[in-house]
């Protein structure tokens, strides 16, 4: 799921650093956005704007960690408005709800540990390719 | 591109699978989630009926409760409800009055029996606390206007006699939401009609109490807490169309006469 390629060119360390912030940029954003799962999203987007005029190595890791945040956003909000339609509304806790809740949750612990490795390797330099969002961010990000 | 749509169908592929495989688990008897929550509804029934039914003052003439049993259990029996979880009370008070409180108590008013003019009328009012209490809605109203934290808190014994008269009086005297309340009166019908009770009645109560809400008003709880009584009078109407075949009553005249009487005495 997670691969250690070679880049176009060998990232300075200045380079390094702000690509593994972005990845630490939505890690942290979780903390904040917990409730609101949108949080996170625009917390990455914001340091991703911030740094879309940086070097090609910095734009490639802020898109890869904007996209996956982007993926997490329709399952977490949905997840987080069922429960509020439980808490406020007519609906009941029921064996499919609590399913989806702890689907979501395996999900999420796994971006966020692919996110951890991903910020530790990026910050050496080492550039790191997710399956899926990788290709989709070749795709999009161009040098 | 092919490869990274490829990739999109399988995760998404890979989380609806997950979500279905976790669904096959009984998570609702893993969290005891379903005996927590009958407990609390006990102990709720048992403060609830404490605090106001011991209170208030209870009827317990035969002549009264008797028929009165009569018809619930005639309407639990043609429907498939336990009738030994259904605890009837009837509070002597002018209010047009009647509700469910938690763990199925069920509380009329004898200012309800008296201005009921048939057994039909008053079976329809009891058909459709009936259904609210088969369909949840005591807790469900709780929860959503109390809070969970609030209701774990009276039956701990850590909130105030204040609180219990509160959640009371909201159970009491403020309707459940719209939809649960057509939800309970298309339920009445349905119990009305497998009682062999002709559901008419219990519409024609709603459009009568309707037409008096006026004068009356201060007396009219059980209305004036309802959804607009006309509307709901037709949909009852609209509903009961597949009347039962054979209407056969639960009371004789005399026992429903004898129990009027009563009423007024009282």
């Amino acid at each position: 799921m997670i691969s250690v390629k070679r880049f176009n060119y060998e990232p300075a360390e200045h380079e390094a650093e702000k690509a593994s912030n972005s990845y630490l940029m939505s890690l942290i954003a979780i903390i904040a956005g917990l409730p609101l799962p949108i949080i996170n999203l625009i917390a990455t987007l914001i340091f991703y704007l911030s740094n879309r005029k940086g070097t090609f190595f910095v734009r490639w890791h802020c898109m890869q960690a904007l996209l996956s945040q982007f993926s997490f956003l329709p399952i977490n909000s949905y997840g987080f408005w069922w429960t509020m339609s439980i808490i406020f509304g007519p609906e009941s806790v029921s064996n499919n709800f609590f399913s989806y809740i702890i689907a979501i949750l395996i999900f999420n612990i796994l971006e966020s540990i692919a996110t951890i490795y991903t910020a530790i390797k990026t910050r050496k330099g080492i550039h790191v390719e997710w399956w899926f969002y990788g290709s989709l961010t070749h795709f999009i990000c161009k040098p | 591109m092919k490869k990274i749509f490829f990739q999109a169908s399988l995760i998404i592929a890979l989380f609806l699978v997950t979500w279905f495989a976790l669904s096959k688990v009984d998570w609702i008897a893993i969290f005891y989630i379903e005996q927590v929550s009958k407990t609390m509804e006990e102990k709720l029934g048992d403060l609830f009926e404490d605090f106001f039914i011991k209170s208030g003052k209870e009827i317990q003439h035969k002549e009264v409760t008797l028929p009165l049993d009569s018809i619930l259990s005639k309407i639990c029996v043609s429907n498939g409800i336990d009738q030994s979880q259904v605890k009837l009370h009837i509070i002597e008070s002018d209010e047009i009055n009647a509700f469910a409180l938690p763990n199925k108590h069920l509380i009329l008013y004898s200012g309800l029996i008296s201005a009921s003019e048939n057994e039909a009328e008053l079976s329809g009012v009891i058909s459709h606390e009936l259904a609210h209490m088969e369909m949840n809605h005591v807790m469900k109203k709780l929860i959503k206007e109390v809070g969970l934290t609030v209701l774990i808190s009276i039956t701990t014994g850590n909130s105030g006699s204040e609180i219990i008269k509160e959640t009371i009086k909201l159970l009491s005297s403020s309707a459940y939401d719209r939809n649960l309340e057509k939800e309970a009166d298309i339920k009445a019908v349905e119990y009305l009609i497998k009682s062999n009770i002709d559901p008419e009645p219990f519409a024609n109560f709603l459009n009568k109490v309707a037409d008096s809400e006026s004068q009356v008003e201060k007396h009219l709880s059980w209305i004036n807490t309802h959804p607009a009584s006309k509307e709901r009078a037709e949909y009852i109407i609209e509903h009961g169309s597949g009347k039962p075949k054979k209407i056969q009553p639960i009371l004789t005249k005399e026992t429903w006469d004898r129990l009027k009487e009563n009423m007024k005495e009282m």
